[in-house]
């Protein structure tokens, strides 16, 4: 067994007097790792946000676990399912969304989901290219939770608490190709059209406009709105004008407002009330007119030209427009005749034109009666063709009376005096028909045939004409030697022909005066010649 | 059966190996290098618990927690271990799936069970085996380190991998407690004294 004696060779051990505990401190660790275990379970549930769920048409980009939703690019949830809903042609996607943003979830928050979109006037969503698409969302302001959605297919344009205004229009029809187009206040972009769609009655579009604020201040009662998608050519009185607003306007499509200078002290416009969209500024901005007095004119001529909305001058002022143009049957004569129905802003031209119709009408009558008033058609120039109802004075036009009896006025017309020019170069053109180009021409043709014929030949005989040329100047030169000896021969002072010529001038002289003596003789005596010279008598 | 050192009334240090008379029930230092002296390590078993227990404790979140979040361009991903170990499967490489599943989730859960069963053997005074579960400790001492792996390539991936805009990666929760599973039972392994197991045998 155990030997002492070796035992006592080793060293002892240094005691330690410490109180024994009874539980090691070491168990700290593990409730330390439970109590953080705990905890994260805690947090988990803790911050875990309601679970939701949103219908779509199609689930295009959504992934469970890679979708998230977002709320001003602040990731709110995951989509943590996709299925397919119990409602027919559905997308059900589910999505935990995180505590925080639990209070968002309300009845009329929204849900779209965000993707590349490339249209003619907007490209948006191009970040989801790359980071794939995300489930956008816009908290509403409604009180009551809710839990399930339904998304929209065409992502919100503005955001709910975006400060501004919404403004509803109606139109006739809208030129721009989608919702986002801008509005324009003074050419600054101000707002942008939120939706538009047709009315219940399907007459009309209905189109709502966000303004942002402070923009949101200039829109008053009086406000007018315009179209200003793509370009604006209007051809009137003053010629062709072209327009258009910004580059974006013409392609996408827009709107404008303005509040008219004329308009009563702005009140601010009442909410809901719908404004009209105008075709374009002119239109928009134009005095109300209050009064309108329609009129019926019966021309005697082709109304080629003449439109509906064409304007009516008067002394070259606009006063007024063409609202119909047609033809009127007379069943007394059978007769046809163009009808063309007009109404005047009196009020534009003056402001004190009577408002009375009475007294109105009797300065109607004064002017046609007295001062020649006529309506006449126009051109408001030769290359478009376009023609206007013109109403001047015509002081010798022949004398009409104004019936005042008939509903409406009928304004007496003066033949325009564009058919005239018409029939003149009309005249002209026949004249220059008749010509007989063809003849000419063929005629022309054949002279210059023979032209060309000749100067070929003169080219073949040219070099003869050379030789010719060389011999003439050959045969110039010896005149010019001969010549030159006829100068020493003939013309010298002692030249041997001059002397000999003095010499036979001196004899000429002679024989003349031996004619003369001769001459005398005969004279004297006729007779000699039959019976000879007596001598000496 | 050899007499022990402790019925002798002798202790050995566990630092420098000498041999000395044990001073009775008071706790004593070596006389040479000064360490603390124990005939049988001192609250082996209960410490061996609590740690055992706290890897257990940390056992879950590591697993349910994502150990690794990966952002690219396009996505962002979150993996627990197990998940990753699911994509390594289903992209084909089986093999370092398998080594994933055993380093990362086999060996943790193995040590801890075999820590119970040590521990509860010589609770119950098992005298059956005692070779054995020796080597299963040896075993357990000697595996447990390399489950340290995963946090290492996790670490390596994260620092790497950073590649903003287009790739990045972060190391995720479930890490640290994965860290401490590894860390708490390699401590709980250490703090069994293997002593007992013969202990049980000598009776």
């Amino acid at each position: 067994m155990t030997d002492q004696s070796d035992l006592r060779h080793l060293p002892e051990a240094i005691a330690v007097p410490r109180q024994r505990a009874r539980v090691s401190a070491v168990w700290i660790i593990p409730i330390l790792a439970a109590l953080v275990a705990l905890g994260i379970v805690i947090h988990r549930v803790w911050s875990e946000g309601p679970t939701i769920t949103i219908l779509f048409d199609a689930a295009q980009g959504i992934e469970a676990g890679k979708t998230f939703v977002k709320y001003k690019d602040v990731k709110i949830g995951q989509v943590t399912a996709v299925q397919l809903s119990e409602e027919p042609g559905k997308v059900e996607v589910t999505a935990r969304i995180a505590r925080s943003a639990a209070g968002l979830l309300v009845e009329d928050a929204q849900f779209w989901v965000v993707r590349p979109r490339i249209g003619l006037s907007e490209i948006s969503g191009l970040a989801t290219l790359l980071s794939g698409n995300y489930i956008g969302f816009e908290a509403g302001t409604s009180r009551n939770e809710r839990r399930s959605f339904t998304g929209l297919e065409v992502p919100r344009i503005v955001s709910a608490n975006a400060p501004g205004r919404e403004f509803l229009l109606k139109a006739r029809d809208v030129r721009w190709s989608s919702a986002g187009a801008p509005v324009y206040y003074r050419r600054v972009p101000v707002g942008q059209v939120v939706a538009y769609d047709l009315a219940p009655d399907g007459k009309a579009v209905d189109i709502k406009l966000f303004i942002n604020a402070p923009y949101d201040k200039y829109v008053s009662s009086e406000t007018r709105f315009w179209d200003v998608s793509g370009l604006d050519i209007s051809v009137d009185t003053s010629g062709v004008e072209l327009r258009s607003t910004s580059l974006e306007a013409l392609i996408g499509g827009g709107v404008a407002f303005d509040t008219p200078a004329y308009a009563d002290p702005p009140a601010p416009a009442v909410d809901g009330t719908p404004f009209t969209l105008y075709r374009d500024r002119t239109t928009a901005m134009r005095h109300p007119d209050a009064v309108a007095t329609p009129y019926v004119l019966h021309f005697d001529e082709s109304l080629q030209g003449l439109s509906v909305g064409a304007p009516v001058t008067f002394l070259g002022i606009p006063a007024g427009e063409v609202t119909e143009v047609g033809l009127s049957y007379d069943a007394a004569t059978l007769d046809v005749r163009p009808r063309v129905a007009i109404i005047l802003y009196a009020d534009r031209l003056l402001e004190k034109f009577p408002s009375n119709l009475k007294k109105g009408r009797a300065v109607v009558q004064r002017l046609v009666e007295k001062r020649g008033l006529r309506a006449q058609l126009r051109s408001v120039n030769l290359l478009t063709g376009k023609r206007y109802v013109a109403l001047d004075y015509f002081a010798d036009a022949p004398r009409a009376r104004l019936d005042l009896r008939r509903e409406p006025l009928e304004l007496p017309v003066v033949v325009s005096t564009m058919p005239d020019l018409e029939a003149k170069l009309a005249s002209l053109l026949a004249k220059l028909d008749r010509l007989p180009l063809e003849s000419i021409g063929a005629d022309l043709k054949n002279a210059l045939e023979t032209l060309d014929q000749t100067m070929k030949n003169v080219d073949k005989t040219l070099p003869g004409v050379q030789t010719t040329l060389e011999e003439a100047r050959r045969a110039i030169a010896s005149v010019d030697r001969l010549a030159t000896n006829a100068d020493t021969t003939l013309i010298g002072p002692n030249a041997p022909a001059q002397q000999e010529l003095r010499d036979a001038l001196q004899e000429v002289t002679a024989a003349a005066r031996a004619l003369r003596v001769l001459a005398d003789s005969i004279e004297r005596h006729p007779e000699s010649l039959i019976r000879g010279r007596l001598e000496k008598e | 059966m050899a007499l022990s050192a402790a019925e002798a009334g002798l202790v050995a240090c566990q630092s420098c190996g000498l041999l000395s008379r044990s001073p009775g029930e008071q706790l004593s230092r070596c006389p040479r290098c000064g360490a603390g002296l124990a005939s049988r390590q001192r609250y082996s078993i209960q410490r061996t618990w609590a740690l055992a227990i706290a890897a257990a404790i940390c056992y879950v979140p590591a697993n349910l927690l994502p150990v690794l979040t990966t952002q690219t361009l396009a996505s962002s991903r979150s993996d627990t271990i197990l998940s990753g170990v699911a994509v390594l499967y289903t992209s084909g490489s089986w093999p370092l799936a398998l080594i994933v599943l055993v380093a990362s989730v086999m060996i943790p859960l193995g040590k801890l069970a075999a820590l119970a069963y040590l521990l509860l053997s010589v609770r119950l005074g098992s005298a059956n085996g005692a070779r054995d579960r020796t080597r299963l400790y040896r075993m357990i001492e000697l595996i447990g380190r390399w489950s340290m792996l995963d946090v290492f390539v996790v670490t390596f991936v994260v620092a790497l991998i950073q590649f903003q805009p287009l790739m990045a990666s972060q190391p995720g929760p479930g890490l640290p407690f994965f860290a401490a599973v590894v860390i708490l039972t390699m401590l709980a392994t250490t703090s069994f004294d293997p002593r007992l197991i013969w202990d049980a045998a000598h009776d």
